[in-house]
């Protein structure tokens, strides 16, 4: 049985792995062996392609606010999030029940529909171009009060009762209790938006299209404006650009498939 | 109520002068009033070219020398977004003082009373008559010309020796072209001998058309040329290619472009610009092994030319320093410095150092091309009608519909464009 | 218990007064913890939503300033073959990553299978390209597509196959780009369905098997029907992901005039992409305005078919 089973997995395996690994041959080639024809499985080592990605891009700026960015919004949501999401799951409040409601139809529309004003909102503020631009709308989102509002509701309710009844106020009751507790539920959602936010391209691509304040899934859509179909840089660079978070995933394995799976728990 | 005006103006202007110079270092400069033109003024100046900002800010500072009280702050913006940004720029009335324009963008930008037209009596006789007919509108001039870049074929010399074939000459044919072409291909080894590129007609299509008597646009800017039976034998001159296989089909130009299929060696004459000539003295296959050739005779020879000229905001608070720079940049002066470091110089008689650059290719025939140069299409509106021109023409460059049905559909299409504009 | 007969009397002893004040209280932070992102999503996505419906009955000129001009652009829309075809690609593109859901629920069952060795690394190597970048993932796929230097038609010619232009030939680029997409999102899916295989109780397997059921019968009489309201799931969040494609796109049919150049442009564009150009490229931000209100009301109305039909095939234990 378990042979079979591998014999089934390892070539879908393969198929996986078989880009990534073609991707590195070729970032280091020159173009004219990889139009070669039959093509050489080994390359010449021309790690050139590699130092003409930083002479192309401000690569290292574009690194930066792509950090900037995945970490701003990531410790924003988790923290803004957190705090609407305990509101909505323990406190009592008018209108509670009409301002969820609201806040899930944001989570119907597409985000398409909000790009047209959010960027005239950026050029009224005269935020194009800059790291705020790429932050601020990331702050605030539905998705994260309402998977967060889903893990405090599973979570017990004795120790939160009993702190109350020692005086702790919702604050105290968010701060010590609530968060500590929802350790798993805030790691998830941290992961989900490092994740997004470094991938993501539309709202950068639109807003900041200064190459000193690119982040790099933009900054490597550019390059392919710029050098069409010079197949080994753009394999150099998209190695470049995707490897971070590659080797954050490698290092924190267990807590992005949890929070993957997350999404998935029907609520 | 003339006082509130000019407070408005006043203010107005201050906010302009200080957002022109907020990124700078004199602040105390941009927050004089725009009237008073014997303070120091700070110019805006936005350009796309990286490359070329080093040489900018070198003409801007030579300027300033000769001009102690006016300051000029060179802004780049990428090409990418160059137009997005200054038509939001120029929509909220910030446009900077002074900007590069090109071609395609310049009558909508003169039409919508952007920029300013030249009132000063000027010798225009120093640029290429085509290059000055690109920035006239409605019979005013409203820029001076920068640069310009000419067509020239790029080939490949190791290609040429191994098929027997003698490297173009001065004054060759498209019938010349064509039978290079057959010889140079060699199918096993995956080489072509052209590649007629659709996504660029300032390198193929506007040459080609030109060549053959036809036209783009008509001189009035009304109708399209895309249905003159002269136009469609410009455009079969390449589809024709296509279906000899004497050039790769359009999908696999478009797996790899041609530029770097001729890169690899994959292609013996490339239609490029003079602009190439960084590019392939640059890269390791091509700097040793590609010369340059004038593009064949058709019907007449001919050459597309096109350049970017300077121009200036019509919001702009200091109109008479504006001028004085967009003067300054349009001298023999300016062109001399710019030749030594930059493209092609636009003022005649300044592009010896840009030819003396690189000895290694026939550079000369750039300038040659000036010549016979016609000028690039264009209209009040010409992004709208270059859409339909890829979007119709694709379907020819497949195969899909004849190139003459593609074309009557692209004229058609097009004269419609032309008739809202 | 006499701890909290002491501790509740304590209360009592505070008029109604305090209970009211705590209430009070009470509601005034939650009114506050949820003040920061109530504001930020009323300035950043419900005005907006409204802004893109005013925006969608307005034209906007070349520089700036836009007009009322009612239903124009809708009517535009209507007679766009260009929004037709962009709609269609988008609908095939969907209905094909739907078709592929049932392949990550086979991958997830071999990777449950019990005492299977190497289940970790398994599951790295297939959740890599859900972490990898889309640009990134559509370049190095583009390059595998290659028609004269691809890897995959070099692998063709090896057994004497001669493959097309899989992204510049109209006739396959729609479907090597629902490969990529299924090949980057199948990580995403197979975890999902492993987590949802993984709270099976075994008691249903156990009972499968007394009565004789092997592996496979076990799966198809357990695992799928129980697997039903993961599948739900996965397909509603498939469909809007897969309605809102641009990254890979975007990128697959080269940017700018390039792309126009590409001769499988017209059946690869999405209707973000489309949105995308209008709203970004052209500047025609009235009419862009429009195809996403297009596209909002695809999705809601293909949401609300899909909850109509899970009636039909999902069972809730």
């Amino acid at each position: 049985m378990a042979k079979r089973v591998h014999a089934v997995l390892i070539p879908a395996a393969l198929v996986m792995v078989a880009p990534f690994a073609w991707q590195i041959v070729t970032s280091l080639k020159t173009l004219s062996e990889a139009t070669q024809v039959p093509p050489s499985l080994l390359p010449s080592g021309r790690w050139e392609n590699y130092g003409r990605m930083f002479d192309l891009l401000p690569f290292g700026d574009q690194f930066l606010n792509t950090v900037l960015m995945a970490v701003g919004r990531t410790a924003g949501q988790v923290l803004l999030c957190s705090m609407a999401a305990y509101a909505f799951a323990r406190l009592r409040f008018p209108f509670k029940n009409v301002i969820f409601g609201v806040f899930l139809s944001v989570l119907m529309v597409p985000p398409q529909l909000f790009v047209i004003p959010q960027y005239q909102i950026m050029a009224d503020l005269g935020w194009l171009n800059s790291i705020q631009a790429l932050i601020v709308p990331g702050l605030f989102s539905a998705f994260g009060v309402f998977l967060l509002r889903q893990f405090f509701m599973s979570l017990p309710k004795e120790l939160e009762e009993a702190a109350r009844l020692d005086g702790a106020g919702p604050v105290r009751v968010y701060w010590s209790i609530m968060l500590p507790l929802a350790r798993p539920g805030l790691v998830a959602l941290a992961v989900l938006v490092l994740l997004w936010s470094w991938n993501d391209l539309f709202w950068p691509l639109v807003v900041n299209t200064d190459p000193e304040k690119m982040t790099l899934s933009a900054g490597l859509a550019s390059l392919q404006g710029q050098f069409q179909t010079d197949y080994p840089v753009l394999m150099a660079g998209s190695l470049l650009a995707s490897l971070p978070v590659i080797a954050v995933f490698v290092f924190l394995q267990r807590q992005f498939i949890q929070g993957i799976a997350h999404t998935g728990i029907k609520g | 109520m003339r006082k509130w005006t000019r407070v408005g103006a006043g203010v107005f202007g201050a906010i302009v002068a200080l957002s022109a110079c907020s990124s700078g270092t004199g602040s105390g400069a941009g927050t004089q009033a725009p009237k008073e033109a014997s303070g120091p003024v700070t110019l805006s100046y936005a350009v796309w070219d990286a490359n070329q900002k080093p040489v900018m800010e070198e003409l801007a500072a030579e300027f300033s020398k000769a001009n102690p009280t006016v300051k000029v702050q060179v802004q780049l913006t990428p090409w990418a977004d160059y137009w997005t940004k200054l038509k939001a720029a120029a929509t909220g009335g910030a446009a900077p003082d002074v900007f590069w324009m090109n071609g395609p963008n310049f009558q909508l930008y003169a039409s919508n009373g952007v920029i300013r037209p030249i009132e000063e009596q000027v010798d225009a006789s120093v640029y290429p008559k085509p290059l000055v007919d690109l920035y006239t509108y409605q019979g005013k001039l409203y820029g001076l010309p920068k640069d310009m870049d000419t067509i020239g074929v790029w080939y490949n010399k190791t290609l040429f020796d191994a098929a027997g074939v003698p490297y173009p000459k001065d004054g060759w044919t498209w019938t010349d072209f064509q039978q290079a072409a057959a010889k140079l291909t060699d199918a096993g080894k995956g080489v072509y001998g052209t590649a007629a590129q659709l996504g660029s007609f300032q390198e193929y299509q506007y040459n080609t058309i030109t060549q053959a008597g036809g036209y783009v646009i008509s001189p009035d800017g009304r109708k399209s040329g895309y249905d003159d039976p002269k136009t469609i034998a410009g455009l079969k001159f390449w589809t024709d290619l296509i279906t000899a296989k004497h050039s790769p089909d359009l999908k696999t130009m478009t797996d790899t472009t041609p530029l770097q299929l001729f890169e690899a060696g994959k292609i013996a004459m490339y239609w490029g610009g003079s602009w190439n000539v960084t590019e392939f003295s640059g890269n390791d296959y091509t700097k040793d092994k590609v010369d340059v050739a004038p593009l064949p005779k058709g019907e007449k020879q001919a050459t597309i030319i096109h350049g970017v000229a300077n121009v200036m905001s019509a919001k702009t608070a200091h109109p008479a320093e504006a001028w004085s720079f967009v003067k300054f940049l349009g001298s023999k002066q300016a062109a001399d410095l710019l030749g030594k470091k930059g493209p092609i110089p636009a003022y005649t008689g300044t592009q010896g150092d840009w030819v003396g650059a690189h000895p290694e290719f026939k550079l000369q025939t750039f300038l040659d091309a000036v010549s016979y140069a016609a000028p690039f299409p264009v209209s009040k509106n010409t992004a709208a009608w270059n859409e339909a021109e890829l979007t119709q023409l694709t379907k020819a460059w497949t195969g899909e519909v004849p190139v003459e049905q593609a074309a009557a559909t692209l004229a058609a299409t097009m004269n419609d464009l032309l008739a809202k504009e | 218990m006499t701890l909290t007969t002491t501790r509740s009397g304590a209360a009592h002893a505070a008029p109604v007064k305090g209970k009211d004040r705590s209430r009070r209280s009470e509601a005034l932070w939650g009114l506050a913890f949820i003040a920061p992102t109530g504001l930020g999503l009323a300035v950043f996505y419900l005005w907006p939503v409204l802004q893109t419906a005013y925006f969608s009955l307005t034209e906007w000129g070349a520089f700036g300033g836009h007009t009322w001009t009612g239903f124009d652009n809708y009517l535009r829309l209507a007679g766009d073959p260009e929004v037709g075809q962009a709609l269609r690609n988008t609908l095939l593109y969907t209905a094909l990553g739907l078709a592929a859901i049932p392949l990550a629920i086979v991958f997830a069952a071999l990777l449950n299978v019990k005492g299977l060795r190497g289940v970790g690394a398994y599951r790295t190597l297939f959740f890599l390209p859900v972490v990898t970048m889309p640009v990134a993932i559509a370049m190095v796929w583009r390059w595998l597509y290659n028609g004269d230097y691809g890897l995959i038609n070099h692998l063709l010619a090896l057994v004497g196959l001669d493959g097309p232009n899989w992204v510049s030939d109209p006739a396959t680029a729609l479907y090597a780009l629902v490969v990529v997409g299924v090949w980057s999102s199948l990580g995403y899916n197979l975890i999902i369905f492993l987590a949802g295989m993984q709270a099976i109780p075994k008691e249903y397997y156990e009972a499968a098997a007394i009565d004789g059921a092997g592996p496979i019968r076990q799966f198809f009489k357990v695992t799928v029907p129980l697997l039903s309201p993961t599948a739900f799931f996965v397909s509603v969040v498939s469909v809007i992901g897969s309605l809102q494609l641009f990254d890979l796109v975007y990128v697959m049919s080269g940017s700018g005039a390039a792309a126009r150049a590409n001769p499988a442009f017209p059946r690869l564009q999405t209707v973000v992409q489309l949105f995308y150009d209008r709203a970004f490229v052209t500047n025609d931000r009235g009419y862009a305005a429009a195809i996403v209100m297009m596209l909002l009301v695809i999705i809601i109305a293909l949401t609300v078919l899909q909850f109509r039909l899970q009636r039909r095939w999902v069972h809730y234990g």
